[in-house]
């Protein structure tokens, strides 16, 4: 089994008493697209801060290429290479857009001062090969005009947009995506799909939050169903989608 | 023209403080009232290795700085698990402390009595005793201190902690050790402000704890705000008005019993105008909301 990127067993997290996931058992195939779908307050999020180690779980293990992850800081998680965009976004507001995707970058080793002023020669290097990747990167979502733009002179979608491409700078082997495509215009959707079949296509393995079942059709290979903090039912898009209790949680009883 | 250079030296000595608590305020965003406290510190350190140990100055200073970054580990700490204003609170609880142990601690640092008779700095057998000497010598930490923030401003390093101060979440979630970046900013922003009280302990030749109090963080602080963080020029602005404004003031030919309450009226007045036409400063980047 060793195509499983990564595994989630047993996970457990409390708020106050009331079990926010309870017991989620996951796994998720190297390569493919995998979606967890479900009505708000499901845990689908809370499900994200657990692997990304924004939150402790209280019981259960999560496994990453088989090493265990689930007690380490949020950095070195990220620094394995689980990369993550936010369904809020999150871009660096005062910042240029070409310096948000500079930050993506976790090959400088300048961000470290004795480095930065020790090492000016090596920093400068590394700085000069980044520009020109965070270029690329600003260019294949299109927002190659925007490079000294402010993150937050950006309009959403172009946002939204930067967030991606700073996932493309970061390198990373599993993405987790919380609604890429909410809020966006059609035409930008389809882009931003576009962009995350691209990239599952290049070896990576993407992890969907998403709430509109054409695109959960269109690009998912397994979906998992969570309801009230537990995985309700599984399988392939067409299955799940068909299911009862899928449509009765979605279209409200 | 003696007088003129007094004030030389004093932006001198300010525009170190200014600087690097710009590094810690400006750029990382924690909001620290505590700078007064490393810059006493700084200041009594190298005083008492001169005074107690017979070091000179120059080396006195170079035993001081690693000293005061390791204290700064003080105030990363907290920062580390506190948020916005608590951290704020946590800054001001600390530069009280420092005030209490200078002013209390006899036996060391002769409390409200104060040291007098500090050595003017001698480098080689030359001795900075008249003002220009003093102006050069503290112009030239200016100059050090200043290409050393030019640097890391603009480095890399400066650049990832803007990032914290825009997102943390997010930095954390792009891999940044958010926790060991905030240390390194406090260690260098606090390790630098040291070279300031040891400057000034050698100009003035005296010193107190009521040089390092309270109102001298806030002072600090509003040097930052009012000239504006998250950038280079931006402390340099604040720190020439702020230190030429009381002189200004001066000329203005105010009763002494009145003067000193007027100016801090203003100065109060100053902040809310600011605050409220001019968030980011004369010339900053960054706005605190």
């Amino acid at each position: 089994m060793n195509n499983i990127i990564l595994k989630i067993y047993n996970a457990t997290k409390s708020y106050n008493g009331t079990k926010a996931v309870n017991g989620v058992s996951m796994n998720f195939s190297k390569g493919k697209i995998t979606s967890i779908i479900g009505p708000n307050r499901a845990g689908k999020t809370t499900l994200f801060n657990l692997i990304n180690g924004f939150l402790k779980l209280n019981d259960g293990k999560i496994y990453y290429n088989g090493e265990r992850i689930d007690h380490f800081p949020a950095w070195k998680i990220a620094r394995l290479g689980i990369g993550r965009i936010f369904q809020d976004i999150r871009v660096f507001n005062k910042i240029t857009a070409l310096e948000n995707v500079l930050l993506a970058n976790k090959d400088q080793p300048g961000e470290n001062p004795i480095v930065s002023l020790f090492l000016r020669k090596k920093t400068l290097g590394k700085e000069s090969v980044n520009i020109e990747d965070a270029k690329k990167w600003l260019k294949f979502v299109n927002l190659s005009d925007k490079e000294d733009s402010l993150a937050e002179n950006l309009s959403y979608g172009q946002q939204k947009l930067l967030s991606i491409s700073r996932l493309l700078a970061g390198g990373y082997d599993l993405l987790l995506l919380d609604e890429p495509t909410a809020g966006v215009h059609p035409s930008l959707a389809k882009t931003i799909l576009h962009v995350i079949k691209n990239m599952v296509e290049e070896g990576k393995t993407a992890v969907v939050i998403e709430h509109d079942m054409k695109i959960i059709a269109e690009i998912s290979d397994f979906v998992y169903f969570m309801h009230e903090g537990k995985v309700t039912f599984s399988g392939t898009p067409e299955t799940v989608l068909k299911n009862s209790k899928v449509k009765e949680a979605y279209i409200g009883v | 023209m003696n007088y003129i250079l007094h004030i030389l030296i004093m932006i001198n000595i300010y525009l170190i403080l200014s600087l690097s608590l710009n590094l810690i305020v400006g750029y990382t965003g924690l909001l620290s009232i505590a700078h007064a406290a490393f810059y006493g510190i700084g200041a009594y350190i190298t005083t008492l290795l001169m005074m107690n140990m017979g070091l000179n100055f120059f080396i006195a200073l170079f035993i001081t700085i690693p000293v005061v970054m390791l204290v700064s580990l003080l105030v990363s700490f907290p920062s580390l698990r506190l948020k916005g204003d608590y951290f704020v609170l946590a800054t001001i609880a600390f530069q009280v402390i420092v005030f209490s142990i200078l002013y209390n601690w006899i036996s060391l640092t002769r409390g409200p009595y104060g040291i007098p008779g500090i050595n003017r700095p001698v480098l080689l057998g030359f001795k900075f005793d008249s003002l220009p000497s003093y102006f050069f010598l503290s112009l030239f930490f200016v100059i050090i201190v200043g290409l050393l923030f030019k640097l890391l401003y603009k480095s890399p390093f400066g650049r990832v902690l803007k990032a914290i101060r825009e997102d943390e979440i997010s930095a954390k979630a792009m891999g940044k050790n958010v926790d060991s970046l905030k240390i390194w900013s406090c260690l260098i922003g606090c390790g630098i402000a040291s070279i300031s009280g040891a400057l000034y302990a050698g100009y003035v030749t005296y010193i107190d704890p009521t040089s390092f109090t309270l109102m001298e963080s806030v002072f600090i602080l509003s040097i930052v705000l009012v000239g504006g963080s998250g950038n280079f020029r931006g402390p340099i602005i604040g720190t020439i008005f702020m230190v030429i404004l009381p002189e200004i003031l001066r000329f203005l030919g105010l009763p002494d019993s009145i003067a000193p309450n007027v100016r801090q009226m203003i100065y109060g007045a100053l902040l809310i105008i600011l605050m409220k036409y001019r968030p980011q400063g004369l010339a900053g980047e960054y706005r605190f909301e």
